[in-house]
């Protein structure tokens, strides 16, 4: 029987490269000097510049993993973190620059603002270059912001909430994040109010052998909710080009947030990302999760259920193709009584791409009668890609209810059998297994992010019947 | 006293999840070895021949390259059990712990030839009281069309250390069953690897641990997958009370040309008590496409409803909990035929629970 084969994902939109025109670039390494230029450069207030040039000594002092993908050619001395787009934040799409505007309108950033968006915030490089959001939320004191805006105009909020989630000494690109973040968005959410419509930040990341560093700032005050989807791409380059955002979510009592990525840098990124949320009283914490691009990516987004009652729900995908090494995965520490937790991860590896799950689930001796539930399935399309799952299970006390499965395979025979004998093709009856493997993870996403996802997954099935 | 690090996993992950090994402080590995006399020796024939001339002391894991070495250099017990029988006979090897023989350095290599049957019975004991160090390696090469069934039993007492090191090797249609019986040792340290060569080949372990007090067990168990068709079942039962650990690490490895194996992993805990603590890395890898790989674990205390049931027909709490693991167990307890030898798992269920 031949082999069914999947194309890669056209990247045609994504791969679109400007000019490499900057207002300001760093020169390439990582000094406390270079550091101390950034600060200047953003204007920071004092206490932000002691805390980069704290957080690179930590960065020089961490060892880098000795675990999970090699990053041995990562070389902070040919990237420059710090790149300034030849524009200020704007309000209005019109004042955004010609060649920047036509990327968001390209990736059809304006156009789900006008149609499914509350606030959309776009950057590029390392700044936002357009922030803006609807009327309602403004006056139901909903702050959607650049966090260097939010820096100058709630200094307090910021200062008190800022890398405390995700302390500088989390690991080495927590550190290097801390040092030279720029750029993201800042979001409050008042106690009681609903956000019903998503509100949206779009990294992008155009300059050559250098780094995103977006800081994601994120608080949902008691009783409230919120939707937030954040996109990332890149064009791809040459030289090897350096994603180490971080986003911290608090979830206060009775809150829920929602949060959604569609990650597609392109293959010659390095994505170290850290997300972590702290999670309140009865509060929710959802995360979906699409994994495509990147060269390597080591993303484990984590939920630590502080508040008794508080529930979290990780549903997430990988697709890894030629080149590709995702190590993915989702951790969660349950910290009181009555917590919950369902994570629901599904991989797909082809053409030599390696998909790896790698998770934690600790149930600490204070989360008497919490609950996790953990299912992991991959899906091997050839015998030359490779898919592991590593998962660690940590349960310190006895009144758990704890379970975790995992399945690794190919598309069944049987089951293509029974929709061939249904009167499918074999590559329409493969074809449908896989959108139906992906289809748990796409049907939680917004439609036109699961939209993304399909042209992403873009199943062009060849191949004949023999 | 030394601090040991040791039974690394085959693929590392974060070390602030205290998993990749495990550390020990406090260890005393004897460097002059006494001699160790109580062994017994049950039936032993002219097809199951037992003698000291063992040829292979290579490990490809190992808990310790200074536990492997000290096994080479300084064993105080070898013995190769070479299986000739066509029929299944029973060969049974016992070690007993006393204040005279309190250290066993023991090498035990076991060869089949094709197309034979046998079970090996492997037995370490040690009496109340006694401080005994153990560092055991045992290496099964099962040939072609062999059918080797080994039930390992550990009844060390508390203050024992007890490390062993287990490596199999599969061949075309080899069928390897494997029933561990963990039970002993202040700490409990083993390290169990096969390699599935053969095509066709089938290895089952089944594994009960059983702690209490503040008992450690570190259980590595790797299956590498290379033969078409070829399988392997891990069942890891185990329970835990007072504030005894564990650590089960599986991996099931499937290699690239291993077209059409299988792998399943399964690991239940019950915990006892809410200070015992159960850390688990069940690992699934893959570098081959047309191949089903399975794993499941969990963790918790035991079902009230159950515990209800048996209460509400006369039984107390504490006897209750006893049937409910001894239930657990039973599917595992099966396996050894050995009728006097399973009535001593029982009994020293019943005996670790009281």
């Amino acid at each position: 029987m031949a082999k069914t084969k999947l194309d890669e994902i056209n990247r045609n939109i994504y791969d679109i490269k400007n000019k490499d025109e900057y207002d300001f670039k760093i020169k390439k390494g990582l000094t406390p000097e270079i550091i101390e230029e950034i600060s200047k450069q953003k204007d920071d207030p004092q206490w932000m510049r002691e805390f980069r040039l704290k957080a690179l000594e930590v960065y020089n002092k961490l060892e880098l993993p000795t675990w999970g993908p090699d990053l041995s050619e990562l070389d902070m001395n040919e990237i420059a973190t710090y790149v300034r787009p030849k524009t200020s934040l704007n309000s209005s799409w019109e004042d955004v620059p010609e060649d920047i505007k036509n990327t968001f309108d390209k990736l059809g950033i304006p156009e789900a603002e006008k149609e499914s968006l509350a606030g959309v915030g776009a950057q590029y490089d390392s700044e936002v270059v357009y922030h803006s959001m609807k009327q309602e939320l403004i006056k139901q004191g909903v702050i959607y912001t650049d966090m260097e805006s939010a820096l100058k105009k709630y200094p307090d909020l910021v200062k008190e909430h800022f890398m405390k989630c995700v302390p500088v000494y989390d690991h080495k690109f927590v550190a290097l994040h801390g040092a030279v973040w720029s750029g993201g968005s800042f979001v409050y959410v008042p106690k009681g109010v609903k956000v019903d419509i998503p509100l949206q930040s779009y990294f992008r990341l155009n300059s050559p052998e250098s780094g995103q560093f977006e800081h994601t700032l994120i608080i949902v005050d008691e009783g409230a909710s919120l939707h937030f989807i954040e996109g990332c791409s890149a064009p791809k380059y040459n030289k090897v080009n350096l994603h180490a955002g971080c986003v911290e979510l608090y979830v206060k009592d009775n809150a829920y947030l929602r949060y959604s990525t569609i990650e597609n840098w392109s293959k010659n990124m390095l994505n170290l990302n850290t997300k972590k949320a702290i999670v309140g009283k009865n509060a929710k914490m959802d995360w979906v999760s699409g994994s495509f691009g990147s060269k390597i990516s080591m993303l484990y987004p984590m939920s630590i259920l502080n508040g008794e009652g508080a529930k979290t729900e990780y549903t997430g995908i990988s697709f890894a193709g030629k080149g590709q090494n995702l190590d993915n995965g989702f951790k969660v520490v349950h910290n009181a009584k009555n917590t919950s937790s369902v994570v629901n991860a599904k991989s797909i590896s082809k053409n030599g791409g390696k998909c790896t799950y790698r998770s934690l689930v600790r149930i600490n001796e204070n989360a008497a009668s919490s609950k996790s539930s953990v299912s992991c399935e991959s899906l091997m399309l050839d015998d030359i890609s490779v898919s592991d799952t590593i998962p660690v299970n940590d349960i310190r006390t006895d009144e758990v209810e704890f379970s975790h499965e995992a399945k690794i395979g190919k598309i069944s025979d049987k089951t293509i059998f029974y929709l061939m004998s249904r009167g499918l093709s074999e590559e329409d009856a493969k074809a449908m297994i896989v959108r139906g493997f992906a289809y748990p993870i796409s049907k939680e996403l917004p439609v036109e992010y699961a939209v993304e996802m399909n042209n992403l997954i873009n199943l062009e099935l060849e191949g004949a019947i023999g | 006293m030394e601090k040991l690090k040791l039974n690394e996993t085959p693929v590392r992950t974060s070390r602030n999840y205290n998993i990749n090994n495990i550390t020990l402080e406090n260890i005393k590995i004897p460097e002059n070895i006494e001699s160790f006399e109580n062994v017994e020796i049950k039936g032993e024939s002219s097809k199951i021949k037992i003698d000291s001339k063992v040829n292979n002391c290579d490990l490809v894991y190992g808990l310790l390259d200074t536990l492997t070495n000290q096994v080479k250099e300084h064993a105080n017990q070898k013995l190769m059990v070479s299986i000739d029988s066509k029929t299944n006979q029973e060969v049974q090897i016992g070690f007993t712990f006393d204040n005279k023989n309190s250290q066993l350095i023991d090498h035990i290599q076991v060869e089949s030839r094709e197309n034979t049957k046998a079970t090996v019975i492997i037995k370490y004991e040690a009496k109340e009281g006694v401080e005994a160090f153990h560092n055991g390696m045992i290496k099964i090469h099962a040939k072609k069309g062999s059918e080797i069934n080994v039930i390992l039993l550990n009844l060390m007492n508390l203050s024992s250390n007890h490390f062993m090191s287990i490596e199999n090797e599969l061949e075309e249609d080899a069928n390897l069953k494997y029933t561990i019986i963990d039970f002993g040792g202040k700490n409990s340290i083993s390290n169990y690897y096969a390699n599935l060569k053969g095509n066709s080949c089938q290895n089952t372990l089944n594994t009960i641990y059983l702690g209490k007090e503040n008992q450690v067990f570190d259980l590595n168990y790797i299956g590498e997958l290379r033969g078409e068709k070829s399988n392997i079942n891990i069942e890891v039962e185990g329970a835990l009370r007072d504030t005894a650990k564990k650590h089960f690490k599986g991996t099931i490895d499937f290699k690239k040309g291993c077209k059409k194996a299988s792998g399943n992993e399964n690991e239940n805990c019950m915990l006892l008590s809410d200070t015992a603590k159960s850390l688990a890395l069940p690992m699934l890898l893959c570098s081959e496409e047309e191949v089903e790989g399975n794993h499941s674990s969990s963790a918790g205390k035991v079902g009230d409803k159950e515990l209800f049931y048996i209460m509400s027909r006369g039984f107390e709490k504490k006897e209750a909990m006893k049937l409910m693991v001894r239930a657990k167990f039973n599917k595992i307890i099966e396996n050894i035929k050995n009728e006097e030898l399973k009535n001593k798992v029982i009994e020293e269920i019943d005996k670790r629970l009281d």
